[in-house]
């Protein structure tokens, strides 16, 4: 098993800066939903990661916790994510995207 | 393929390949795209083999989506880790040989000249350090000289990074690497003097903890290389493997380099900014206007 990174909604949708999206190294990978967070009550939408494609380098866990001080994403080994968004479940619209969340591990080793 | 040579006609969208549809839907292709907007479009880079964490993928990422008209842009490399990404793009790559890079995209952007008369096609070259500052000198140099009208990006590991850390011109003075057990005896070579010397009309250095700063200076560098003629970027890109960074210290590191020996630098020639006023409304280089006389302190 190996560590992806993993964002808190609550947490970024209080803060919604999207800094994490310019940092990752992965292209496509930490994406932004406008509805993952307004859908649950929040002012924002929030970021999330394509675990698939996540190499786990935590380099935007520092971004996050450092330079927008919010501390929203941890690292979490990937079969224990409850819930996840997967590259093939991403639709992109005009400013967001819009991602079905599964059990990456079920969806990966399909 | 180019938006403005390839049209789809009317009921054939569907057989075009799904990458170049995705490209026109929902990627950048035929948009004004910016680094605001990541993790909301599809992007031209994909998946490819590059360390986790490595910075030298983060700027290369950053500098595709800052390209100002990536369906008519061509990117060249040559050996080393960074064609290892710029390969997996939905744009056109060529690779030289190690250390020809230059002397391809001289060819190439004269051909594209040739071909498609002043409509822009863009060349853009993105080589290590050692492919820029070593192996690709002699070429580099000349292809400056000649003033050819391309851009060429040096993403400065200061290592080889891909055949396991030996030292390059650009590696500082005193640095222990793998393969340089002594330390290396002389000092990181000024290829921005260089470059200014030989003619080039921006030069620019660049670290990719600023990513609005690395789209300023490669929109900059490819517009100008389009008519005026050489543009040179340096981007410090940290190698975590060869330096042993940790990957979440990675930004951390540019931080400090960025205020060691990688500050901001950029020289703009007088024609360049002339170009960029006129052709593309860019406004930083306007005559200040006369700052107003001093009030005349009233003593009465
Ligand atoms: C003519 C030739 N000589 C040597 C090599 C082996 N080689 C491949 S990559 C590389 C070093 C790359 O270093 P650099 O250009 O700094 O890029 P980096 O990998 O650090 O990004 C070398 C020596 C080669 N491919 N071709
Ligand atoms: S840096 Fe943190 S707060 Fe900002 S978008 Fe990313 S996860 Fe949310
Ligand atoms: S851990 Fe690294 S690869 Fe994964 S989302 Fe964060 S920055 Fe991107
Ligand atoms: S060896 Fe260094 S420069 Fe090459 S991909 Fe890995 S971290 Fe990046």
């Amino acid at each position: 098993m190996y560590l992806v990174a993993n964002i808190d909604v609550e947490i970024c949708a209080s803060k919604s800066c999207k800094l994490c999206t310019q940092y990752c190294p992965e292209a496509n990978t930490i994406q932004y939903s406008e509805t993952m967070g307004t859908d649950k009550g929040y002012k924002y939408g929030t970021a999330y990661i394509a675990v698939d494609r996540c190499k786990g380098c935590a380099l935007c866990v520092w971004v996050c916790d450092t330079m927008a001080k919010n501390n929203a994403i941890k690292m979490i080994m990937i079969d224990q994510l409850p819930l996840a968004a997967v590259t093939d479940n991403i639709r992109y619209e005009e400013k967001t995207t819009v991602a079905v969340l599964s059990n990456p591990m079920i969806v990966i080793g399909n | 393929m180019s938006l403005d040579y390839v049209k789809f006609s009317g009921g054939f969208e569907k057989f075009m390949p799904k990458e170049y549809r995705d490209m026109v839907e929902h990627g950048p292709f035929g948009k004004k795209i910016s680094v605001s907007q990541m993790g909301s479009f599809k992007e031209i880079l994909e998946e490819h083999p590059m360390c986790a964490g490595c910075a030298m993928t983060l700027f290369i990422r950053l500098a595709i989506i800052a390209f100002p008209n990536p369906e008519d842009t061509i990117t060249v490399g040559t050996a080393g880790c960074g064609r290892l990404a710029i390969s997996q793009a939905a744009i056109p790559f060529v690779y030289g040989n190690y250390g020809d890079q230059n002397g391809v995209a001289s060819g190439l952007s004269r051909g594209l000249r040739l071909r498609f008369g002043d409509k822009p096609k863009d060349v853009v070259v993105m080589a290590g350090d050692g492919g820029t500052a070593d192996i690709g000198f002699q070429q580099v140099l000349h292809s400056w000289f000649r003033k050819e009208r391309f851009t060429t990006i040096m993403l400065d590991n200061e290592v080889y990074g891909n055949t396991g850390g030996q030292e390059s011109g650009m590696t500082n003075r005193g640095a222990v690497l793998k393969m340089a057990p002594l330390g290396k005896k002389f000092e990181k070579m000024d290829m921005l003097q260089m470059a200014k010397v030989a003619g080039c009309a921006y030069v620019a250095t660049v670290v990719p903890n600023n990513p609005r700063r690395v789209e300023s200076v490669i929109k900059k560098a490819v517009l100008i290389a389009r008519e005026v003629g050489s543009t040179y970027i340096q981007a410090y890109t940290s190698c975590n493997i060869e330096y042993a960074i940790p990957t979440d210290k990675v930004m951390e590191d540019a931080k400090t380099v960025e205020n060691d020996r990688y500050q901001f630098t950029e020289y703009v020639s007088d024609e360049a900014k002339q170009y960029l006023t006129e052709r593309y409304g860019y406004k930083d280089y306007l005559p200040k206007a006369a700052a107003p006389a001093a009030a005349i302190p009233n003593k009465a």
